[in-house]
């Protein structure tokens, strides 16, 4: 069922076991898999079916530190959430993401890459993937990965007409939880907005906070605000260790075959390091993106080897005369270092529409990032020297520590970490489970419990942990 | 030899004569040591660039 108002829902006398807040990709994956199991769930979507300028007005806010979008552009606040603006790029974090890191503090999960792989099926159903081929080593340092192009499935397009006719499933559009209320064990119900103004309390069994890698730390830091602790009761890491996935052009590379690597559809190939050239130079994860030169870029390229490698230089422009695929941009999107100073806070002068204050976001990429950027490009160069595969050129902000560039991609609008996993209270929100330390019936979902980021793109990891704590949560709940 | 020659468009030839000081550098063979003790496989940094020491001029 889905209702436009709670109005409307509040006439059809549904009775939810659980509430899920948010109808992004977690939120929906968890509430198919509880209405397949019998469970009845309600989904408060605060947006309504269509993208709104005054729905998204809600996510404003400020980002202090380093330079970042605006917080009202990064996200979508409607049915189906963020993956109305994805790309569709996929892949599964690395087992090695899952792992600590000696040279890394605060990394590390508290599962394996192994217990998220029972429900990759599920996911490559959900996204409509077909299955990724094994990542293919290319030097002991370099491994040439897959990220496979979703037709990027907007949630709420695709399973409407399923949600629309389920029994278990009543989707509450236009009906925004401001807070939740607990008493240190439990979560007590929701505060609900709806029509420009308070709608009451939401009771229900359960609770699954969804509702973004920003918002989930908004929602729990005011819940817990206002109810003195009582929604988070051991809040030292809520809003911490924030991360995203920076994303600059570093370089570019003159490619002996270009053909070589079968590129996908977009002309982009990716390249990571192992785990033993990651130990080794002290960095962290990365992913080199090779996006095919414009040829104007080309000649620009060839001239300046020139200066150091003439007769390089000629080759390739004898190439270049004969095809032009010969070159490649160096796109590099890497892993950030999991810090307690990257945080959401709440605005101490902001607040939107509903009285909720808005995001403060404390963002900053540190020097042990900036190595990995570097150190990356000189391990990817490296290896395409030594097996003859190109030839690879540092830009030289990335070579002489200069400012990162403010006209580049910046970041991947990947948000993640907030309410992280992990066994140790005072740096970490949730268990294994994805179960808010410290209560009986609270839960999250989505990259905001991510403890790392990898390299890749979310969405993925996200689904396949939904898939999980659906199947959880089914086993737990008895109807 | 000559016939192939003949049939070789000048550009052809043009084309090939200049590709010949690089071809090495795309070679999956391991150069010739050489008599200086340099290794010729060296990886360099210079100007940015990721290269061989064969590759510099």
């Amino acid at each position: 069922m889905i209702f436009d108002s709670y109005e409307a829902y509040k006439q059809a006398s549904f009775k939810p076991k659980v509430c899920i807040l948010g109808s992004g990709p977690a939120g929906t994956t968890i509430a198919r898999k509880l209405g397949a199991a019998g469970i009845p769930v309600a989904v408060l979507e605060a947006g309504s079916r269509e993208f709104s300028d005054e729905s998204q007005d809600f996510y404003r806010g400020t980002t202090v530190g380093d330079y970042y979008f605006d917080l009202d552009i990064t996200r979508l606040r409607f049915m189906g959430g963020s993956s109305n603006h994805w790309a569709g790029w996929c892949r599964v974090l690395d087992s090695q993401d899952f792992e600590p890191k000696a040279w890394a503090p605060d990394t590390g999960w508290p599962i394996s890459r192994a217990d998220i792989e029972p429900y990759l099926r599920e996911v490559h159903d959900i996204l409509e993937l077909p299955d990724f081929r094994p990542d293919v080593p290319i030097s002991d340092d370099i491994r040439w990965v897959q990220l496979i192009k979703s037709p990027a499935v907007r949630f709420g397009e695709k399973f409407a007409d399923e949600l629309d006719r389920s029994k278990n499933i009543a989707v509450v559009l236009n009906t925004y939880a401001t807070e939740l209320a607990g008493d240190g064990r439990r979560v007590t119900g929701a505060r609900l907005w709806s029509n420009g103004q308070d709608a009451g309390a939401f009771t229900a069994d359960y609770f699954i906070a969804c509702t973004g890698g920003l918002e989930n730390s908004r929602l729990l830091l005011w819940s817990n605000q206002r109810s003195n602790g009582g929604v988070v009761p051991n809040a030292a890491a809520l809003g911490h260790y924030w991360m995203e996935h920076p994303t600059f052009q570093g370089g570019n590379a003159i490619l002996a075959n270009y053909n070589e690597f079968e590129v996908d559809a977009s002309n982009e190939a990716f390249f990571s390091p192992t785990l033993a050239a990651m130990e080794r130079l002290r960095i962290l994860n990365f992913g080199v993106r090779l996006i095919e030169s414009p040829y104007p870029n080309v000649k620009r390229l060839i001239a300046d080897l020139a200066c150091t490698a003439p007769d390089m230089a000629e080759w390739m422009s004898s190439q270049l005369d004969q095809r032009l695929r010969c070159a490649a941009q160096l796109y590099v999107a890497w892993e950030q270092a999991p810090l307690a100073s990257n945080q959401i806070e709440l605005s101490k002068t902001d607040v939107d529409h509903a009285g909720v204050p808005r995001i403060e976001l404390h963002w900053k990429k540190s020097p042990l990032e900036r190595r990995t950027l570097l150190e990356g490009l000189r391990l990817f160069g490296t290896t395409m020297a030594q097996k003859n595969l190109g030839r690879v050129r540092i830009d030289d902000w990335v070579s002489n520590g200069g400012d990162y560039p403010t006209n580049e991609e910046t970041a991947g609008h990947h948000h993640m970490g907030g309410s992280r996993m992990g066994t140790d209270v005072l740096k970490s929100v949730v268990d294994a489970n994805c179960k808010v330390h410290g209560m009986d019936n609270l839960y999250v979902g989505g990259s905001s419990v991510f403890c790392t980021s990898g390299q890749c793109n979310p969405t993925t990891t996200i689904t396949a942990l939904a898939c999980r704590l659906g199947d959880h949560l089914s086993k737990v709940i008895t109807v | 030899m000559s016939y192939f020659i003949k049939k070789m468009s000048r550009r052809k030839i043009v084309q090939a004569l200049i590709a010949l000081p690089a071809l090495s550098l795309f070679r999956n063979q391991s150069a010739v040591p050489n008599p200086n003790g340099i290794d010729p496989d060296e990886i360099v940094e210079v100007n940015g660039w990721i290269l061989k020491r064969s590759d510099l001029a």
